[in-house]
């Protein structure tokens, strides 16, 4: 348990699923590709195995007290394992350099059985990863896997300006890419389900910033909601995250039933709260860049303060989350400014007087 | 034959109702009726497109749409320039280098300004996505540019578009190219921080931004 805490995540968390006592809110950065930082380690050393990437979590951890352990199975491992070719950068997450589609005309071809639990060693490192965190953290700190959603996962297949044009000029191929997809999804999540990890259901491709609220409900909220159905009926937990800004569209991710919804900067956590707090936990907003990166840790605190004072009385809950993945180039100054801002502002029970008023 | 207006006024439409293929046959009914290529991507094509990025602009149109209405754009392009006089080809058009930051491949928002930076008359190098920092520098002498436009979505190369403007100052050409920069990450804050001249956080606040610092009046209402 870290120092200055006065229960475990399992504990804090067990608190805040069933009504009862928590020392302080929750608090789960994103610390997933950046993890290596803490770790003395780069995101090339720490993605190489299960062990080296459990290694930088727990680092993490141990430094922080974060509530939440994260392995990066990612976004575009599933077009990497369907033939994608990816970069190999020493201090990045890889970017694809080619995808593996480039005609409609071929998605026949494809072999998407490639990209199974049985056939991925992408799949099976992050399992490593998520097992040696269940196993040595499990009984103290959760662990959750960062995937893709089904939009995003075809857009690791297939560029993502021919996959907007082609939902006009070609949806059903689209949704071809999709069934595919998400039927993929499904036993992804049922493996890492079942090795103790919930899910951080990633859809990035989904933002209002790229695709309007129309395109969102034909091709992303139906996959989204049979994938979530089935993270439940596997009995997994799972939060859904969509980067950027989600405003138009937060009623319909609602609508398809993650048990919490994690916000971007870019959507005022008040907002959020309206749309999100009647039906399940809020999550959410710390500035992953101005605040976290550019900013001091007096700024990081300040920050921390407002997302708390708007977050704390929510009907069904909140954690305190940055707005979106960090990135190695964050001071880890900033993370413990954080955590010691959520231990001040967050003491439960939360009441204005924590911040002075 | 068609009235020139008419048809003038089709060719616009055809971009804002993503027409790319009547978009071809409008206007080689166009060029065919013997009327003046220029008169019709100013008038038509780019009129259609500045009717599109507004939309954007009002969250009616989104990427998808910009990017359908360019391929009608462009389609129409291919017909008509071949067609323009010299003197209407340009020649005195500002130049803009643009990319996607090395260690990058994000490059949508960065193609968004480039149809909006040519639809308003900009001579744009497109250097693509991942470009190594050395590459804008070279393209700007190479090409005497007047602004390099760089882009970015992820945090791990934004420190890149500051290494830019070093570059230009140890080249000598910092105070005769305008460096302007966006994408997710970026702010102004961040602009100020590295020197840019300019920071805008879309597409059509790119181009509005790039014309004010070569000295064109910004486009009027539309």
């Amino acid at each position: 348990m870290h120092k200055d805490d006065q229960m475990t995540p399992v504990e804090r968390l067990n608190g805040f699923l069933t009504g009862g006592d928590m020392d302080r809110i929750l608090a789960m950065p994103l610390i997933c590709s950046m993890s290596g930082k803490a770790a003395g380690m780069t995101h090339k050393q720490k993605r190489a195995t299960g062990a080296s990437e459990a290694q930088c979590q727990i680092a993490n951890y141990e430094r922080f007290g974060n509530d939440l352990l994260i392995a990066e199975y990612g976004l575009h491992t599933i077009g990497k394992e369907l033939g994608s070719v990816m970069g190999d950068p020493e201090d990045a997450v890889p970017a694809i350099m080619k995808h593996v589609l480039d005609d409609l005309d071929d998605i026949d071809k494809l072999d998407f059985s490639r990209a199974l639990p049985e056939n991925s060693p992408d799949y099976q490192k992050h399992l490593e990863c998520v097992k040696i965190l269940v196993d040595k953290m499990g009984q103290e700190v959760p662990t959750g896997v960062l995937i893709t959603g089904p939009f995003t996962a075809v857009s690791s297949i297939y560029p993502v300006e021919k996959l907007l044009r082609a939902t006009r000029r070609n949806p059903e191929a689209i949704h071809k890419l999709l069934r595919a997809c998400t039927d993929v999804l499904k036993e992804l999540h049922k493996g890492y389900i079942e090795a103790g990890a919930m899910i951080l259901f990633c859809e990035p491709i989904a933002t209002g910033s790229i695709i309007n609220p129309k395109e969102y409900l034909e091709f992303v909220k139906p996959y989204t909601i049979e994938l979530m159905d089935n993270i439940h009926a596997n009995n997994g937990m799972v939060c859904y995250h969509i980067c950027g800004d989600t405003k138009h569209i937060i009623p319909e991710m609602v609508k398809t039933g993650p048990d919490m919804i994690s916000i971007d900067n870019r959507v005022p956590l008040a907002l959020a709260k309206e749309y999100i707090q009647p039906y399940m936990p809020l999550v959410g907003n710390v500035d992953p860049v101005e605040t976290m990166i550019l900013g001091t840790p007096e700024d990081v605190d300040k920050a921390v303060k407002e997302c708390v004072k708007v977050g704390y009385d929510c009907e069904h809950g909140y954690i305190l989350c940055t707005g979106c993945d960090l990135n190695g180039a964050v001071p880890l100054e900033n993370l413990d400014a954080l955590m010691a801002a959520v231990r001040t502002y967050g003491k439960c029970p939360v009441t204005p007087a924590n911040w002075g008023e | 034959m068609a009235d020139k207006e008419e048809l003038i006024g089709k060719l616009s439409t055809c971009v804002v109702e993503m027409e790319d293929e009547e978009v071809v046959d409008v206007a080689n009914e166009y060029i065919g009726d013997g009327y003046p290529a220029y008169d019709g991507i100013m008038e038509g094509l780019v009129d259609g497109m500045n009717k599109a990025s507004d939309l954007y602009d009002a969250e009616e149109y989104f990427v998808t749409d910009v990017l359908l209405c360019s391929d009608a754009m462009y389609n129409g392009l291919d017909v008509l320039r071949p067609h323009l006089d010299n003197a209407d080809a340009g020649g005195n058009q500002k130049k803009v280098v643009i990319g996607v930051v090395e260690g990058d491949t994000h490059d949508i928002g960065k193609n968004l300004v480039k149809i909006m930076l040519e639809t308003a008359g900009f001579d744009v190098r497109d250097l693509g996505r991942d470009v190594p920092l050395d590459d804008f520098v070279t393209t700007a002498k190479e090409i005497d540019a007047d602004i390099i436009a760089l882009s970015t979505l992820m945090t791990t190369t934004m420190a890149g578009m500051g290494t830019v403007v070093q570059k230009l100052k140890e080249a000598g050409i910092r105070e005769s190219t305008k460096v302007i920069v966006g994408g997710s990450p970026i702010s102004q804050k961040f602009a100020n921080e590295i020197g840019a001249d300019g920071y805008s956080a879309n597409a059509v606040g790119a181009v509005k931004l790039a014309q004010e610092l070569v000295g064109i009046e910004p486009d009027a209402e539309r």
